[in-house]
C-alpha cells in the first residue's frame, strides 16, 4: 500500500465520490420549471432596475436640495439688503421709481 | 420510368435533407434558435446538459431544494448570457465555467449565512466521529461536507473541483480563472486545512 493510499483524507475524497448523490428525482420535469420561471412576467426586473437607479435619484434629489437651499439663501439676503436700503434711503427707491417709469 | 429514376439527383438530394433534418440538432443550432427566442429550443439544451449540471451542483449543495435552486441559477444565467456566447469553445465548456461560478457564488453565500447562524446538532454528531468510523459507517460525505462547510468558499471549491470531481488542474485553471500553479497551492492549503479540521475536531 503507497502512502497516498493510506492517508485517510484521501480515503474519505474517494468514499465521497463513490457515494455520489442520486439527483434524478430533482431533474424529473426540471426544463418545465426551468421555462415557467424563464417566462414570468419581466416585472421583477423593472423593480431589480428600479433599486440599482436609486443612488442616481437620490444623488438628483440631494443636489435639488442643495440648489433650492443656496437659492432661498441667496434670496433672503437680497431681499434683507432691499428691505435695509428701503429703510435707510426711501427716497432713492421712489426716485428710482420715477427714472424707471420715465424710461418706458 | 419511375420519377426517381428520371430524376435521381433530384431525389438524392431531397433524401439528404430527410436525413439532415431527421438528425439530432447540434449545440450551435440549438444556441442560435434560442438566441432567437425559441424556448423549447433552449429546454432541448438544457435537457441535453442537466446531467453535467445536476452532478457539479450536487457536490455543493445541502439538500434537494437547494440543489434545485442552484441548477436554476445556472441555467438562468446561461439563458441571460446566450448573446455573449461566441462559439469559440464548445458549449458544453463554457456552460461548465458558469457552473462554477455559480456554485463559488452559491458557496459564498452559504458562508455569510453561515457566519450569522449556530451549528445543527448533526454537525456536533459528526464532530465526534474519526475519518475511519465515518467511512466505516457510510457517512463519509455528510463528514466530508462538514468539514469542507469549516473552509472557506475559495477552498471548498477548489477541493470539490480537484478532488471530488477529479478534474486536471488544468481544467481547473481554466473553469476557476486562476493560473496552474495557483491552483495547486490552493489545492495543497486547502487540503491541509481539512486534515487539520478534521484531526483537531476527533482529539478534541
Amino acid at each position: 500500500m503507497t502512502p497516498e493510499a493510506a492517508d485517510p483524507l484521501d480515503a474519505l475524497f474517494r468514499a465521497a465520490r463513490e457515494s455520489a448523490p442520486d439527483t434524478s428525482r430533482i431533474e424529473l420535469a426540471f426544463e418545465t420549471r426551468l421555462l415557467a420561471r424563464l417566462r414570468e412576467p419581466r416585472g421583477a426586473s423593472i423593480f431589480s432596475w428600479a433599486w440599482k437607479l436609486a443612488p442616481f435619484f437620490a444623488v438628483v434629489v440631494l443636489a435639488l436640495g442643495m440648489w433650492n437651499r443656496a437659492s432661498a439663501a441667496h434670496l433672503e439676503s437680497t431681499a434683507s439688503l432691499v428691505a435695509e436700503a428701503v429703510r435707510e434711503h426711501p427716497e432713492r427707491l421712489v426716485l428710482s421709481l420715477v427714472a424707471r417709469a420715465g424710461d418706458r | 420510368m419511375t420519377a426517381a429514376l428520371a430524376f435521381p439527383v433530384l431525389f438524392a438530394a431531397k433524401s439528404d435533407g430527410a436525413v439532415r433534418e431527421a438528425a439530432e440538432p447540434t449545440d450551435d443550432d440549438l444556441v442560435a434558435a434560442a438566441r432567437r427566442g425559441d424556448h423549447d429550443a433552449f429546454a432541448s439544451l438544457v435537457r441535453r446538459h442537466k446531467p453535467r449540471v445536476f452532478g457539479t451542483a450536487a457536490r455543493f449543495a445541502r439538500d434537494d431544494h437547494q440543489l434545485d435552486d442552484l441548477a436554476q441559477d445556472v441555467f438562468v444565467r446561461a439563458f441571460q448570457k446566450l448573446a455573449q456566447f461566441r462559439h469559440d469553445a464548445p458549449f458544453a465548456h463554457w456552460l461548465a465555467r458558469i457552473t462554477i461560478t455559480a456554485c463559488y457564488d452559491f458557496l459564498r453565500k452559504e458562508r455569510r449565512i453561515r457566519d450569522r447562524v449556530a451549528l445543527d446538532s448533526i454537525e456536533y454528531e459528526l464532530r465526534d466521529s474519526s475519518v475511519e468510523g465515518a467511512i466505516a459507517a457510510g457517512r463519509a460525505r455528510e463528514l466530508l461536507a462538514w468539514g469542507m462547510r469549516q473552509l472557506t468558499s475559495e477552498e471548498q471549491l477548489i477541493l470539490t473541483l480537484c478532488e471530488l470531481e477529479e478534474r486536471p488542474m488544468k481544467e481547473v485553471a481554466a473553469l476557476t480563472g486562476w493560473s496552474e500553479s495557483n491552483v495547486k497551492v490552493r489545492a495543497f492549503r486547502a487540503r491541509h486545512s481539512l486534515r487539520k479540521i478534521l484531526e483537531d475536531h476527533h482529539d478534541s
